[in-house]
């Protein structure tokens, strides 16, 4: 739930590094100038998006009275900067609208949005985590946006679908992504050059990920310590890379119906299982505790290779690490990664829904997801964007954009703190950070109140 | 208006005019707490009674909270980590800071600068120094095993292994909590009448007997209040859980406030979280009861 988000939070550490960045940014805002009107699904000036035909669309943009709408988002410096930008943006096309933003960390964000909800008084617009919002919207706290999609004829279409999907709900849509979030595989060109081997590329499966990290898990100066590993990656959220070893090994975590878990099966306990081993069997991977405290060993030039989010991209680069991209390894059952989306909502009891509306709808558009790209921190939810500039703005990119082709949603449930609690818990003591039980015990003794949690939902 | 009269009339009474002056002064506290208190506090028993997620109103559902909390592993070992904390970071905390403040209540060149030190931590954001001390207890790189591995001792996870987890917090508590405890006690040494001291020693009292029987003694209401605030302060042990213990504790180190704050923030169990919340006022209430009730057989004031 809060690995990510804190390594995102760890790029505080990092503002003066991503100086360079906010130039960027400048220059982002100096061009944005002439952005089409929000609603207008004219093409971008870079990309003939041919997925994307123009509606004829009824959409006359905002004519309520003038209003000012608050919009709440959690994230660190560089995300604020960039938000920021895109509420003036905003403004300038939609004078009558005033958006204030306020910007929490991961934590206090949603204390802050639920006694927010409790008295009433709750941000008109706020971002939403794919894996958070079932258990917003079935408390009918969230605003339908479907009657006002149909109303001004909003191409749906226009956004990745998976993402779009994660805010559907039976009795409507409650929300627009806004940017997502995939798991791929990062290596270090220098270390894999200076060991001989070839760059992963996406014939890798399980077998070979072991074999090339064990060639680069090194002890260089002979004192009986590795001092260089071959991969790394987090293990405290399924997020960073064990969901996608459940869905290659053929397993899944959650049902369908969201009302027990799949993870009792030997697919999905073979995909935890091969994890435990990278640490404790192959031991190319440093056990979680060795970095815990000290952040991530990949950025630190400890580790050759490391399965982990499209949000360590800025973090990697301002590392100055010589940074390769490839698509994760494939496992027994074939290819799978992770996809998260963050979106954005409205609450149900906004006083300005229509204008809250034309800021959702404008957070999707070319011209904000254009200026939230230039982060490299997640993927443009808009499929022009993702599909044209995105794909070209750095070594790398395009290996993130095609993975949503074979990427599983990150789970998306009620309940889902309390059941990745004591789900992790379990994991963490036993499993990943001590291997005291195989995955099979460890799963078997914690799936009852697993399912237990998910039933009393 | 006769009622403006009747001060006057009373003037020469026990308290007179003082007592309204008195009432006056203390206002802000008893409206502040009944208010911002009493009133909040009431507020959770209510809620303690409903199933409530914050989102949508709460459903009253009697005592059902109280019953399955009785039956949560996870609230009974939070429990069972709370009172081990606060049952060996109160003593620890108080012996060693009064021993500090002996030290430090002297006469020597710099003094005022090296009681400063022993304050710093208590004015250092909490957050500030969990994170020095997770450096220190790193595993790897870490300060604390880096010097024991000069002396050929290895090095052990101090916040991960279940056993040692809650040790490594109750130590860093204690010395983040010493300041606060050493001045209370400086101010109660420095208001030991000499005269008492050198009649002792008139008397032929040698450094022990002089601390044993009167020094002891006469610190006992300062050990009495240090006591009293170190007791309850334990008891709800949460910030430096949730730094060190990041991204979540692993249930060694879970304590019932980071209990109450995870159920009801992160799990939308607002009514099982004031539930617990009811449960450990209850258990502070009745510590604290005994430890008052206890005071008469060891504290005595002048």
């Amino acid at each position: 739930m809060t690995t990510n988000r804190i390594i995102r939070g760890g790029m505080r550490h990092r503002i003066l590094a991503l100086a360079g960045a906010a130039a960027l940014l400048a220059a982002a805002c100096g061009g944005g100038t002439a952005s089409p009107t929000p609603g207008a699904t004219a093409a971008p000036p870079s990309a003939a998006g041919p997925s994307a035909a123009p509606v004829s669309s009824p959409d006359v943009g905002y004519t309520g009275p003038e209003a000012t709408i608050t919009y709440s988002i959690w994230g660190d410096p560089a995300e604020i900067k960039s938000q920021q930008a895109v509420v003036d943006a905003f403004h300038a096309v939609n004078p009558k609208i005033t958006v204030k933003v306020t910007v929490s960390d991961w934590d206090t964000y949603w204390d802050k949005l639920q006694t927010g909800i409790a008295g009433g008084d709750a941000p008109d617009v706020f971002a939403m985590d794919g894996p958070l919002y079932p258990d917003y919207q079935s408390r009918d706290v969230l605003l339908d946006l479907k009657p006002y999609i149909d109303r001004t004829g909003y191409d749906l279409g226009q956004l990745a679908d998976e993402a779009v999907a994660d805010f559907t709900t039976a009795d409507g849509q409650f929300g627009l992504p806004r940017d997502l979030n995939i798991v791929v595989l990062y290596y270090n060109k220098a270390m894999f050059d200076a060991a001989g081997v070839a760059y992963p590329d996406d014939t890798w499966d399980w077998a070979k990920l072991v074999e090339v990290g064990k060639q680069l898990t090194i002890d260089t100066n002979g004192d009986g310590k590795t001092d260089q590993w071959g991969f790394y990656t987090e293990t405290s959220d399924m997020e960073n890379y064990w969901s996608s070893l459940v869905w290659q090994n053929g397993g899944d975590i959650i049902a369908p119906d969201r009302k027990s878990t799949l993870l009792g099966s030997d697919a999905a306990v073979g995909g935890l299982q091969f994890l435990q081993d990278l640490i404790w069997k192959e031991k190319v991977m440093p056990e979680p505790a060795a970095f815990a405290e000290i952040g991530d060993a990949f950025e630190q030039g400890k580790a050759a290779m490391e399965a982990n989010g499209s949000w360590l991209v800025p973090t990697h680069l301002a590392a100055g690490i010589n940074l390769g991209i490839a698509p994760l390894p494939k496992g027994p059952a074939g290819r799978a990664t992770s996809i998260n989306p963050t979106g954005a909502v409205v609450y149900k009891g906004s006083k300005s829904p229509d204008a809250a509306w034309e800021f959702v709808k404008y957070l999707a558009s070319p011209a904000a997801q254009t200026r939230l790209m230039e982060l490299k921190a997640s993927l443009p939810a808009n499929k022009e964007v993702l599909a044209g500039p995105y794909s070209a703005s750095f070594d790398g990119a395009k290996v993130l954009a095609d993975a949503i082709a074979y990427a599983h949603i990150k789970p998306s449930f009620r309940g889902y703190n309390d059941f990745t609690t004591a789900l992790q818990t379990e994991l963490d003591a036993n499993v990943f950070n001590e291997p005291s039980k195989t995955a099979r015990q460890a799963i078997d003794d914690v799936l009852a109140a697993l399912n237990g949690i998910l039933a009393g939902q | 208006m006769t009622s403006l009269r009747r001060p006057a009339a009373r003037r020469g009474g026990p308290l007179g005019g003082e007592g309204r002056w008195a009432l006056l002064f203390l206002a802000p506290t008893i409206l502040g707490l009944t208010v911002l208190s009493a009133g909040p506090i009431l507020a959770t028993l209510g809620i303690s009674l409903t199933k409530w997620d914050l989102l949508r109103p709460p459903q009253f559902v009697g005592f059902d909270n109280f019953v399955q909390l009785a039956h949560d592993d996870r609230f009974l070992k939070a429990l069972r980590n709370t009172i081990f904390y606060t049952v060996v970071s109160v003593p620890l905390g108080l012996t060693v800071s009064l021993g500090l403040a002996l030290a430090l209540n002297q006469t020597i060149r710099g003094i005022a600068w090296i009681r400063t030190a022993y304050f710093l931590p208590v004015v250092t954001s909490t957050i500030a120094i969990a994170l020095v001390w997770q450096w220190i207890y790193a595993p790897d790189a870490g300060l604390l095993n880096q010097v024991l591995g000069l002396v050929g001792i290895p090095g052990r996870k101090w916040l991960i292994d279940p056993t040692l987890a809650m040790p490594s917090i109750v130590i860093m508590s204690v010395w983040q909590g010493l300041g606060t405890n050493i001045i209370i006690f400086l101010a109660g040494l420095q208001a030991i009448p000499s005269e008492l001291l050198d009649a002792a020693s008139v008397d032929g009292a040698g450094r022990w007997a002089r601390f044993r029987n009167v020094v002891l003694p006469l610190l006992t209401p300062s050990m009495f209040f240090t006591g009293v605030l170190s007791l309850i302060g334990s008891f709800q042990v949460f910030d430096q859980i949730y730094v060190l213990s990041r991204p979540r504790p692993t249930d060694a180190t879970i304590t019932v406030v980071y209990f109450i704050y995870e159920n009801g923030f992160k799990f939308f169990k607002m009514g099982y979280a004031s539930a617990a919340s009811w449960i450990l006022f209850i258990i502070v209430a009745v510590f604290t009861a005994v430890y008052f009730r206890s005071q008469g057989r060891w504290v005595h004031y002048q």
